[in-house]
Order: structure tokens, then C-alpha cells, then sequence
């Protein structure tokens, strides 16, 4: 009887410390996969935070010293350097970036027929430059070019600021090597007959910046993805394969014109 | 087996790396690419734009260590796929652009002959993260060590509870 007991009592005992031995393996289970999660959480918190400070480090602009998020004085339509009447019945927009091969071609072909059509009172001309090529340039001459032809327009009015323009396209840089510097535009600038010391600290310090960025911003929102692009009237001048975007711009001017 | 998914999470982490890291420096450029596919409301592409990149090389890195390799193949199979719409989406409307995908992005004259090549690309790639979604266990995985004993659950690592 006694035997038998103890037999019973052995049974419990043994099914008491399995339980125990069951319970403890329980809790450490629990605790390794919260040991884990915790683990994983903080590694993959750890990676975003890392590639979004990198991100937030490459990133350029921002308004800095000496910047200004306002459009330079003399701009038209807030991003556009403008010749010919403001009640000119017709305008011209042409958005192109200093650095962009085709937009120096277009110039060339367009830019004295376009002073003509703005002289004569019934078109006005908006040069909207943008600056999307940064890439192409070894000194991200694109955005230095665009800034630059701020100062001027602010300092020296629309005429001088043409003349400056024109100057930057007929010297445009290469692709992939540096751009025109700082003082070269100066001097190109006050070829043009701007006023040195005025543009100088400015043109350094990318004053209009943040404004070139935003001018990139609207030419984009407007839902165009190259330069050179020409609207007249706001209307986008089509180029199928093989046609020429300034035979084509002449031709919607001239209708235009008619209406 | 663990060679081939080691393999398996360099390549399209690395292309991950790759690609994200060259959008990184002109967040801007990114917002524009997205925008030139005309496909998401004006609302959500500068978030679409500036978020891409990140997760982009998160994903990557994530991929590279082998961390959480079956999640992260997940998303980027996901990506892949959308991406694949993208521009499939992009030929079939005669839009010009270039893909952006690793950089850039806007118009480009070439695009209509690059947009084969790019699908067939990413295809491949969806495939890879496909086949690592299935068989996420591989050699040199940060996922092995946070395994180590067979008492815990591994559903979140993929491999197979006993």
C-alpha cells in the first residue's frame, strides 16, 4: 500500500517538474522572440535612419546665406525673362536649360526671327529657364547659368538680361565637362551691360536658387519632361520625327497671328 | 541551395543599391521622373519621388545582409512589378520618356527601343525576388543568426518550423 503511494507521489512529483521544465521553456521562448523582434525592429529602423540622413546630406538648395526664395525684380508670369509687349496678343514661351545642346541649336535658329516678332508689338517672348541638367556639368553650372540670368534680370531689366542670355548660349559649354565659371559670366554679363558690381555677390551666392528650383518645379508640374519646349498661347508646338521645332514654332506664331 | 539564394540577394540587392544611390543626390530629378510617367495623382508624386530612393537602398542593404530576406524580397517583387506596369504603361501611350531608373528620368528620343530591354530587366529581376520570396534561407544571411536554436517559430524568416 505504502509502495503504491509513494508510486502515486513519485508520479506527481514528475509530472510537477515537467511542468516547471515546460513553464521555463515557455518563458524563454517568449523571451528570445521578443529578444528578436526587437532585434529586427531596431535593425530596419537602423537602415532607413541611416539612408534617410544620407539622403538628407546630398541634397543641395535649401535657401542659404545671401539666398532668396523671391523671383527676381523685372520677372514676368513669376519665372520668365520677357521681351516684346506685355498686351502683345501673342506670347511665346520657350523653356529650355543653359546646359542642353538642343536648346543652344534652337537658339540659334530662333533668336533674331523672335526679336523681330517681339519688336513688332504683337508677341511677346518668354524665355522660362530651367535647371534639370545639374549632371552635365562638372560645377552644376545648369543652376548657376538659370541663377545668374536672375541677377541680371533683377539688376539690369529684361534688355540686358537677353543680351546676357544670348552670350550664355552662344558660348555654351560641353556636355560633361565644367561650365562657364562664375567670373566668365560676370564678364559676359557686364558685356551685356550689366552692372558688376551689383551682379557679382549675387551671382556667387546663388541668390535665386531656390527660385530656379521652383521655375524646374513649374515647368515639370505644366507636364513637360525636355528642353527646349515652346508653347504659344499655352499651347505646346508638337514635333513629330524628322521636323524642326523652330519651322514649327514659326508656323504657330503665324497662326496665331491670324486669330 | 544557400549558394544560389546568396547569389540570389547580391544581385537584386546590389541593383537595389545602385539605384537608389544614384537618386539620392537629386531628389528633385526623382519627383520629376515619377511625374513623367503620368500615372499617379500630382498629390502623391513628390512623396512617391522622394520616398523611392530610400527604400530603394534600404531594401538593397537589407537584401545584401540578409535581413529579413523574405519581406524584403517581397517588397521589392512588388516594386518590380509596378515598375514593369510603369513603363509598359508608358510605351502603349507613345510617351518618351526615360525610365529613370537608375537616375535621370524625362524626355528621351531613344526610349521607345530602350522600353524592351528595360520590362525584359525587370522581369528577371521580379523573378529573383520572386524565387527569394519562396526560398528566402541562404548562405551568410543575418536571418541564419537570429535563429540560431529550433525552439522558437521561424515564420518570420521563412524557414520552415519543424
Amino acid at each position: 500500500m505504502s509502495k503504491k503511494q509513494s508510486k502515486a507521489t513519485k508520479q506527481a512529483n514528475m509530472q510537477r517538474a515537467s511542468e516547471r521544465a515546460a513553464a521555463i521553456r515557455a518563458e524563454h521562448e517568449r523571451k528570445e522572440r521578443r529578444s528578436r523582434t526587437i532585434v529586427v525592429a531596431a535593425s530596419v529602423i537602423a537602415v532607413l535612419l541611416v539612408v534617410v540622413a544620407i539622403a538628407w546630406g546630398l541634397q543641395q538648395g535649401g535657401a542659404g546665406e545671401g539666398q532668396t526664395s523671391s523671383p527676381p525684380d523685372n520677372v514676368v508670369d513669376e519665372y520668365a525673362l520677357a521681351i516684346g509687349d506685355d498686351a502683345a496678343p501673342v506670347t511665346v514661351t520657350v523653356y529650355e536649360d543653359l546646359m542642353c545642346p538642343y536648346c543652344g541649336l534652337f537658339e540659334q535658329a530662333s533668336s533674331e526671327r523672335l526679336k523681330e516678332y517681339a519688336d513688332s508689338g504683337d508677341v511677346q517672348v518668354r524665355y522660362h529657364v530651367v535647371s534639370f541638367l545639374d549632371g552635365k556639368s562638372s560645377d552644376r553650372y545648369s543652376t548657376r547659368a538659370a541663377n545668374a540670368i536672375g541677377v541680371v534680370l533683377d539688376t539690369a531689366g529684361p534688355e540686358v538680361a537677353v543680351e546676357f542670355h544670348d552670350a550664355l548660349f552662344a558660348n555654351q559649354p560641353e556636355e560633361g565637362g565644367a561650365g562657364i565659371s562664375d567670373e566668365q559670366m560676370i564678364d559676359l554679363a557686364v558685356g551685356a551691360g550689366a552692372d558688376e558690381e551689383a551682379i557679382t555677390g549675387p551671382i556667387e551666392d546663388l541668390k535665386f536658387e531656390p527660385w530656379v528650383e521652383n521655375a524646374t518645379d513649374a515647368w515639370s508640374k505644366a507636364g513637360f519632361t525636355g528642353t527646349p519646349t515652346v508653347t504659344v498661347n499655352d499651347e505646346k508646338v508638337e514635333v513629330e520625327g524628322g521636323e524642326d521645332l523652330f519651322a514649327n514654332t514659326e508656323q504657330a506664331i503665324e497662326e496665331a497671328l491670324k486669330n | 541551395m544557400g549558394w544560389i539564394g546568396f547569389a540570389a540577394r547580391l544581385l537584386v540587392g546590389g541593383v537595389w543599391i545602385v539605384a537608389g544611390a544614384l537618386k539620392l543626390p537629386d531628389l528633385d530629378a526623382s519627383v520629376r521622373a515619377v511625374r513623367a510617367y503620368q500615372l499617379l495623382p500630382e498629390a502623391v508624386v513628390p512623396a512617391v519621388g522622394y520616398a523611392l530612393p530610400v527604400i530603394e537602398v534600404a531594401i538593397g542593404i537589407m537584401l545584401v545582409v540578409g535581413l529579413l530576406v523574405r519581406y524584403n524580397a517581397a517588397v521589392s517583387a512588388v516594386l518590380f512589378l509596378a515598375f514593369v506596369i510603369g513603363i509598359a504603361s508608358a510605351w502603349a501611350r507613345g510617351l518618351q520618356i526615360d525610365c529613370g531608373c537608375f537616375g535621370g528620368g524625362g524626355y528621351d528620343v531613344d526610349a521607345t527601343e530602350k522600353y524592351p530591354w528595360e520590362i525584359a530587366r525587370d522581369l528577371g529581376l521580379l523573378f529573383v525576388s520572386l524565387w527569394l520570396v519562396r526560398r528566402p534561407r541562404s548562405q551568410w544571411a543575418l536571418d541564419n543568426r537570429l535563429v540560431h536554436d529550433g525552439t522558437t517559430d521561424r515564420t518570420m524568416t521563412g524557414e520552415p518550423s519543424r
